[in-house]
């Protein structure tokens, strides 16, 4: 009955784009990203308590990685994904195994190098990444003779959306999902109960990383454009906003932050213009003052 | 049948003071032994060591016949010893039901993305009902941690440490804190323990609680055993009171 329910929702949502124009289509891709980003952010910081400022880097790195390796390097378009879905998995270790055996901030810092670092090299990578300008007029390559466009483009993003969410869900309801939740909570009773931590860390960090590559990869051919300034380090810290203000730990939190926070500014900009950064600031303060469990707590307390 | 848990010439120094020295104890399946001594004595240094939180100088700690000397915690735990905080560490974000199976960490077996695996969760999720009723915390499964009560909570500690089904269990100082009630509700909780088979080794300082429970006690002072016996021989001796003067009221 349950499993009925999601399995319509997310019919509902595959329909809704053949209903829609085209830049409604644009809009409403975007939003479903978002929020698959916020999901596997929510895991990686809400559930395993970890603050790392390079999901949206992975992000970068994913839709960078499947542009390059189709155009730059002509591979076939399986095999493109598979070696993007690697990079991410071999990156994401390469951080997470040293900075996550060390206390306290380390990961904090090492993911913030590493996403100014993304900037800096998609600038400075010459004829590969296209430099400042990035690399631009591709087309997604036919799957099976067929090229997937339009409404039928964004169904891949709600399947993207679902399978991602669908992933984590399961992880949450496990034994892994209360490892995280121990680990975060407290480490040190976590080891006693058995929970490998550093291990725990490294295997949600990476996993987390990955699925942020693989939803990069799907957005490479929504605008069908790579360029540095859409991987700015101002989206790392939006997408904690979205995890923060929608309730950090669960997943209809970090699903209502996304929307709530992608949408506000084209509510916004016809009020105050580009002060919805301010409006953002004062709206996360408050949430942190006033409610620590974001805006689901709130809905919990008026729904009991 | 030889003890599940030895502890072999074990030394520990920090610095220049020796913690622990030279010490020598065993423990059996179903035996509730106590590890007293003044404070200072070592006791919670020899129970981190156990429990892998610190590494030995010298010694041997052998569980169920292997050395388990320097491994890290969560190893000691999967091999079957489980132990309780002094104060009480529960994890703040999720419920009681949950915190306990936390402990059952080790006891699942199935990947998460396995077909069995909700049939594995409902069954400790079953499990961690009935040991939550086994200490007394029949009703409160739903329960936010943080609205436990210090007694309540060191109960969640103990159904915890049992639901990764160890076969010896650590309680560091499990009497401190609560009061009279609770600690004949404690006392009556570690004796089930050790009658369902599993090892106990308890570290107090209070012996009215300990030495009525206590089936062999090992007296520590400055680091090395004093004396061992049955509650009755250690409070007949002489080095045992001397450690204890000023205190031998309590004896």
């Amino acid at each position: 009955m349950r499993t009925l329910g999601w399995v319509a929702g997310f019919a509902l949502l595959a329909v809704l784009p053949f209903f829609l124009g085209s830049y409604h289509n644009d809009v409403y891709r975007k939003l479903l990203l978002w929020i698959t980003l916020a999901l596997g952010y929510n895991f990686l910081f809400g559930i395993c308590g970890q603050v790392a400022f390079s999901h949206f880097a992975f992000y970068g790195i994913g839709a960078y990685s499947v542009v390059i390796l189709l155009f730059q390097v002509g591979l076939p378009l399986p095999v493109a994904i598979l070696l993007g879905v690697v990079i991410c998995v071999a990156l994401a270790l390469a951080v997470a195994i040293p900075a996550t055996r060390l206390e306290g901030f380390y990961l904090a810092l090492v993911t913030l190098a590493l996403a100014q670092l993304f900037i800096v090299v998609l600038n400075e990578g010459g004829n590969v990444t296209g430099g400042a300008g990035g690399i631009a007029n591709y087309r997604l390559p036919p799957i099976l003779g067929w090229r997937i466009a339009g409404p039928a483009y964004t169904v891949v993003i709600v399947a993207l959306l679902a399978a991602t969410l669908a992933v984590l869900w399961r992880l949450d309801h496990s034994w892994f999902g209360r490892a995280c939740r121990a680990v975060r909570d407290n480490p040190e009773a976590a080891a006693a109960m058995g929970v490998d931590v550093a291990r725990t860390k490294v295997i949600v960090f990476t996993l987390t990383s990955a699925l942020a590559g693989i939803a990069g990869m799907v957005y490479a051919f929504v605008d069908n454009t790579v360029n540095p300034p859409i991987f700015g380090i101002d989206n790392a810290f939006l997408i904690l906003f979205m995890v923060i203000v929608g309730g950090a730990g669960r997943h209809a939190g970090a699903a209502i932050g996304a929307i709530l926070l992608f949408l506000a500014p084209f509510w916004l900009s016809p009020l105050v213009g580009h002060h919805h950064q301010l409006v953002f600031g004062v709206l996360m303060v408050a949430v942190i003052l006033m409610q620590p469990k974001g805006l689901i707590g709130l809905w919990d307390r008026f729904s009991k | 049948m030889g003890p599940i848990l030895e502890v072999n010439r074990l030394t520990k120094r920090f610095g220049g003071l020796t913690a622990v020295t030279g010490l020598d104890f065993e423990l059996r399946e179903g035996e509730i032994l106590g590890l007293i001594g003044p404070n200072g004595a070592g006791k919670t240094t020899t129970f981190n060591i156990i429990a892998g939180a610190y590494a030995a100088d010298e010694g041997e700690v052998r569980f169920a016949g292997e050395s388990i000397l320097g491994l890290p915690p969560h190893q000691i735990a999967r091999r079957g010893i489980m132990r309780t905080f002094q104060h009480n560490r529960p994890f703040g974000g999720m419920p009681v039901l949950e915190n306990v199976m936390v402990g059952a960490h080790t006891r699942f077996a199935r990947n998460p993305f396995s077909r069995k695996a909700p049939v594995e969760e409902r069954h400790q999720r079953q499990r961690a009902q009935e040991l939550i009723e086994f200490v007394g915390l029949g009703g409160l499964h739903a329960a936010d941690v943080g609205t436990l009560s210090f007694g309540q909570g060191r109960l969640l500690e103990i159904a915890r440490a049992l639901a990764g089904e160890p076969r010896v269990i650590l309680f560091d100082e499990p009497a401190a804190g609560l009061t009279a009630a609770e600690l004949d509700r404690l006392a009556g909780i570690i004796r089930g323990i050790a009658e369902r088979g599993i090892a106990v080794l308890l570290i107090e300082h209070d012996m009215r609680f300990l030495l009525p429970l206590a089936s062999r006690v090992v007296v520590l002072n400055f680091g090395a055993r004093i004396a061992e016996g049955t509650p009755q021989e250690v409070r007949s001796q002489r080095a045992v009171m001397d450690a204890y003067l000023g205190d031998a009221a309590a004896l």
